[in-house]
């Protein structure tokens, strides 16, 4: 431990800190754009100058922070005169080319060059010249736009291809004040698959989300914190939807309760400050057309009458089986044992396979099985084998179909099939009994990850009216059929 | 004669350049004895005792720059020698690739052999046109007699001497920007610490020199650091050799002892300025260099502290002379120019600072300034000193607060009247090129 | 580019272990020489032979001046008009080769005979003003040393 002193307080850093790590480690801010703890220290955008106090025998000295190594007894001025003279001074710099187009900018409300301007200058600039023109929507990828404009050259994008999803797809042509940010001419950005970090880790608008295009101003919206279905890793994320106290009557109400983005949420324990595109494209999950209606024999029926059919399926069968979803919540899976555990002969299916041209694995996050909680439903019941219908006990005569993913024809002939699921597609009319169930946004729950590290979910939404809880629907199906008249 | 000469003390004939001439002259007889008689930490020491300070433009002592290496630590040392000369009005370490390309060879097998140098390098720039035929000859040269290779003079020592080629960037002569250009990148320089001589190319601990350093050290160790020390003053030992140029009657390169007289030099030596108006102003070293006028230059002689006293330095070596009548405003908006074209980009001060120099020295030219145009080039150089990742965002920072603490009336005129107090004038009057512009036919 | 790699081998020869990345500039010098410019396929090429990300090589080539990505003429004029040079006579040199070639700085003429540039200090200023034609250094360009120089590149 090294002793330092940052701005009259005591400080006790550890060897090998910048200065900027022991400042933030201990609470004192200092402001900066190139910086960021999980990539390299480039040192160029020079907003992050502290002074560092002379002695008797000489002045003190003005000195980025980010790459000054503590040293026994410095004492650094965050906030001096000097060091508020030179950061307004860079501030300055960093404006002097900048469009300043805010009016039309996704970035505005979380735009850390808007912040730092209205608490470290909040001056109009003095120059009287044209700002230097550059290109101003600039696809970079099917996914993000570039304006080279507004962009400060910080390189962290470029750090980013670099050094942590090493596609090597970004980098800076040319110098000066006509310097670049282009993407590599061979495709390697566009098949990045962690390419959209780039739009979170950019300090201004000059990388932004083309599928959330001036969809929204971000002070409309909060985030929810969820868990990515996508993979067995579960990176945490923020669903971004609109406040409550700003859903608009004139809108479609869908647009009330639509996922507007998806943006990483920091977990040291499973994703780092990272997720890749696919948790962002969480709308394309969970926004496909829902399944509302309960069914019978193909035919929509009222919720309640559906669930007395299929209790009477339940409890005429003599060996039944079950499809276990491994997209189930903790909550739910437990709720799924105590009222089949025992009775059905259960397996685990896989809800979603790898999409063509998906990413298998890598050592960054992405895991091969795309299914966010098959590991806590294995503590319980064994996975689907290759061949299913070994899967099936002799006599199978109903299958409990829970979740998506199932092949309709390789279950036992002759079996009733009770389906619960979210999502509307064709097997819903195959089912002896379909129920609709509520998908992840609309409930909150827990989910097991491949290193058994357990996340919470938060719900988003309010689920449709005619949609019930697996959870709640799970006990209500153990309960004795009521005995009728046909 | 500007006094004792150390490197240019031979006659320069059609074949002076060639391993043969330069063995009769002595050459290769001095690495010979260190390698037979010295131990590298006595060949550092007699380096250090010389006291010989860089000629590349920052005149840090080489002897405390080669201490910080630190032999036997089971990492590999690297040498490179800065042949980028990029800095405008420099072009001595060309005289020496083209005429001296051995004493540099053997210069730089002494050094290597001191630092523990199993590979060396010789950063030319990429124009360089007979300076690189004639040094990469010599490489090879210097191989085939056994001078470079493997068991150098029936030794253990082993070095391997690689030319390798720059590509058009002024960058790429900063000691850092040096380096990530030899990797095989852009010529981006680095943040210190940490410092090269600890983490340089490849991360490995680097000496990097001009080459008119390395050059005198085979002289250093062959006579000895007293003997050195006799030439010159004592805070600057030895020789320069300066580059001059513009409006001088003979142009060219010439060794100077330290503490020869400033004046002097141009007047007799150079034969004086170009044109009947005499004397406004000198560069000292390098379009980087605090502009002294005529009425400063005539107390001083030239070395580091005389003409540092004066508020300025010798830089490279790369002088420039100026003629009266020469309009500064013109004068300072080829170095903005030049400044605002070289910048790498990498830092905000440096990258948005030259831009906007260029800007508003071009608006001026085309008499659309204003008043305070003058104070904000001051500002814009003062935002640039000390915050910037290499030396030359403050180089154009010294360069444009000198020319316009000297010569403010010129930029007040131009703004106030809409043209150049002195027609725009970068040539010598009565000794302009001519030809198409005037002649319109 | 495949032609060139045995000369590319025998650059690596004298460098140290690990310096692979190293052999960008000299390559792309050599291809550049080969070839007149350097073309995407030899990007490709020295990206796959080198190891090194296709995207250093790009920003290498857009970096450094003397790299170009397109073909110029058979002549490439770069006139200097730094300081030195400006002081003796460059803006004239420079306005004399527009009129005689008929093209501003940046262009070529259309038979693509000649390229006109402007560049900045070539480290030739006591023979000041200098014209670099292709590789070669051509100094103290006065006005009757520049006509003869434009009449022995016509032949």
């Amino acid at each position: 431990m090294v002793e330092i002193w940052i701005d009259g307080d005591r400080v006790e850093a550890e060897d090998g800190q910048s200065v900027m790590q022991a400042a933030r480690a201990s609470g004192h801010e200092i402001p900066y754009f190139c910086w960021h703890p999980a990539l390299s220290v480039p040192g160029n955008c020079r907003i992050c100058m502290v002074e560092v106090e002379g002695d008797d025998a000489s002045a003190g000295w003005l000195d980025i922070a980010c790459n000054m190594p503590i040293a026994k007894g410095m004492h650094i001025r965050t906030d001096s005169e000097r060091v508020r003279a030179r950061r307004k001074e860079m501030l300055q710099l960093v404006t002097l080319n900048h469009p300043v187009d805010c009016g039309i900018c996704d970035k505005a409300g979380e735009c850390t060059l808007q912040d730092y301007h209205y608490r470290y200058n909040g001056e109009p600039s003095v120059s009287r010249d044209a700002k230097v023109r550059a290109t101003k929507h600039h696809a970079l990828s099917e996914r993000i736009v570039l304006d080279n404009e507004r962009c400060i050259l910080c390189s962290r994008c470029v750090r980013f291809t670099r050094e942590i999803s090493k596609s090597h797809g970004l980098g800076i042509q040319h110098r000066g004040d006509h310097s670049l940010v282009r993407a590599v001419e061979n495709g390697a950005f566009e098949r990045d698959p962690y390419s959209d970090n780039v739009i979170d880790l950019c300090p201004v608008g000059a990388l932004l989300s083309r599928p959330f295009l001036h969809k929204a101003r971000v002070w409309y919206l909060e985030p929810t914190a969820s868990i990515c279905p996508g993979c067995e890793r579960g990176c945490s994320v923020d669903i971004w939807h609109r406040k409550k106290a700003w859903t608009l009557k004139r809108l479609d109400p869908a647009a009330n309760a639509r996922i507007d983005r998806v943006t990483p949420r920091e977990n040291p324990a499973v994703n780092g400050p990272w997720i890749c595109n696919k948790g962002r494209d969480l709308a394309l999950v969970f926004e496909r057309p829902r399944a509302t209606a309960a069914m019978v024999g193909g035919e929509a029926v009222e919720l309640e009458a559906a669930v007395e059919r299929a209790r009477e399926l339940i409890a005429a069968a003599r060996h039944p089986a079950a499809l276990v979803s491994s997209w189930g919540s903790n909550e739910e899976l437990a709720a799924f044992h105590a009222a089949f555990g025992t009775r059905f002969a259960c397996h685990v299916k896989t809800d979603h396979l790898p999409e063509p041209g998906e990413r298998l694995e890598d050592e960054l996050l992405i895991k091969p099985d795309k299914n966010p909680n098959r590991r806590a439903a294995t503590a319980l019941y064994p996975s689907l084998p290759d061949a299913p219908r070994a899967a099936f006990p002799a006599g199978c005569d109903l299958v409990l179909v829970w979740g998506e993913g199932c092949d309709f024809d390789a279950l036992p002939p002759g079996a009733k099939v009770l389906h619960l699921d979210a999502w509307r597609h064709p097997a819903e009319f195959r089912a002896d009994v379909f129920l609709p169930i509520s998908v992840q946004t609309e409930r909150s729950g827990h989910y097991t990850n491949f290193a058994g590290v357990v996340s919470r979910f938060e719900a988003c939404f309010e689920k449709p009216a005619t949609v019930a809880d697996a959870e709640a629907l799970f006990a209500a199906l153990a309960m004795p059929a009521r005995v009728e008249a046909p | 004669m500007t006094g004792t000469k150390l490197l240019m003390n031979f006659e320069v004939t059609p074949t002076s350049h060639c391993l043969a001439d330069y063995r009769a002259r002595g050459g290769y007889a001095t690495l010979d004895k260190v390698l037979r008689e010295m131990r590298p930490e006595e060949v550092t020491k007699e380096v250090a005792t010389a006291g010989i300070l860089g000629h590349g433009g920052a005149a840090f002592p080489a002897g405390r720059k080669w201490g910080v290496i630190r032999l036997n630590d089971e990492q590999p040392h690297y040498l490179c020698a800065n042949a980028d000369e990029g800095e405008p009005g420099t072009f001595k370490d060309r005289w020496i690739l083209e005429h001296a390309p051995h004493l540099l060879i053997e210069s730089m097998a002494i050094a290597a052999y001191a630092l523990q140098v199993r590979h060396a390098f010789i950063y030319i720039r990429g124009e360089f046109d007979l300076a690189w035929r004639r040094i990469a000859e010599a490489v090879e040269g210097a191989y085939a007699a056994g001078w470079l290779g493997e068991g150098i003079a029936g030794s253990a020592f082993a070095l391997d001497i690689v030319v390798y080629r720059g590509a058009g960037s002024y960058v790429c002569g900063e000691a850092s920007g040096l380096l990530t250009s030899l990797e095989g990148r852009k010529g981006y320089p680095r943040n210190r610490p940490p410092r090269l001589t600890v983490r340089g190319l490849y991360q490995m601990p680097t000496v990097i020199n001009n080459v008119e350093t390395l050059t005198n050290i085979t002289g250093i160790v062959r006579d000895g650091a007293a003997a050195f020390r006799q030439v010159g003053t004592a805070k600057s030992p030895g020789t320069q050799l300066i580059s001059i140029s513009g409006h001088v009657q003979r142009p060219g390169v010439y060794e100077v002892e330290y503490g020869y007289p400033f004046a002097k030099f141009i007047r007799e030596d150079c034969g004086g300025v170009l044109g009947s108006l005499g004397l406004k102003c000198v560069l000292p070293g390098g379009i980087s260099t605090t502009v002294l006028t005529a009425a400063e230059i005539e107390p001083l002689v030239l070395d580091h502290a005389s003409v540092g006293a004066a508020g300025s330095s010798l830089g490279s070596g790369g002088m420039v002379v100026v003629a009266e009548g020469t309009c500064m405003v013109r004068f300072l908006q080829v170095l903005v120019r030049f400044y605002h074209h070289e910048s790498c980009g990498q830092c905000t001060p440096c990258r948005e600072g030259m831009g906007w120099l260029h800007r508003i020295v071009d608006r001026i030219v085309t008499g659309d300034g204003q008043p305070d145009d003058i104070d904000r080039l001051v500002a814009i150089s003062k935002a640039n000193d000390g915050t910037t990742i290499c030396g030359m965002g403050d180089a154009a920072g010294y360069a444009t607060v000198g020319i316009i603490a000297k010569y403010r009336d010129e930029f007040e005129y131009w703004i106030r009247n809409g043209r150049s107090k002195y027609g725009g004038r970068l040539e010598a009057l009565g000794h302009e090129w001519v030809r198409e512009a005037a002649l319109h036919g | 580019m495949k032609h060139l790699i045995p000369e590319f081998m025998a650059m690596r020869r004298r460098l140290p272990e690990g310096f692979e990345p190293s052999l960008v500039l000299p390559c792309l010098r050599r291809i550049q020489e080969d070839r007149g410019h350097v073309a995407d396929e030899d990007i490709d090429g020295l990206a796959a032979w080198l190891g090194v990300p296709r995207i250093q090589i790009e920003e290498v080539l857009s970096f450094y001046t003397q790299f170009r990505r397109a073909p110029v003429g058979r002549w490439h004029l770069q006139a200097c008009r730094n300081l030195s040079c400006s002081m003796r006579g460059a803006e004239g040199v420079i306005a004399h080769l527009e009129h005689r070639l008929g093209i501003e700085p940046g262009q070529t003429t259309s038979d693509g005979r000649y390229t006109l540039s402007t560049v900045e200090c070539l480290g030739s200023c006591g023979t000041a003003p200098v014209v670099m034609v292709n590789e070669t250094y051509h100094e103290d360009m006065s006005p009757e040393r520049l006509d003869a120089l434009l009449e022995s590149l016509s032949r």
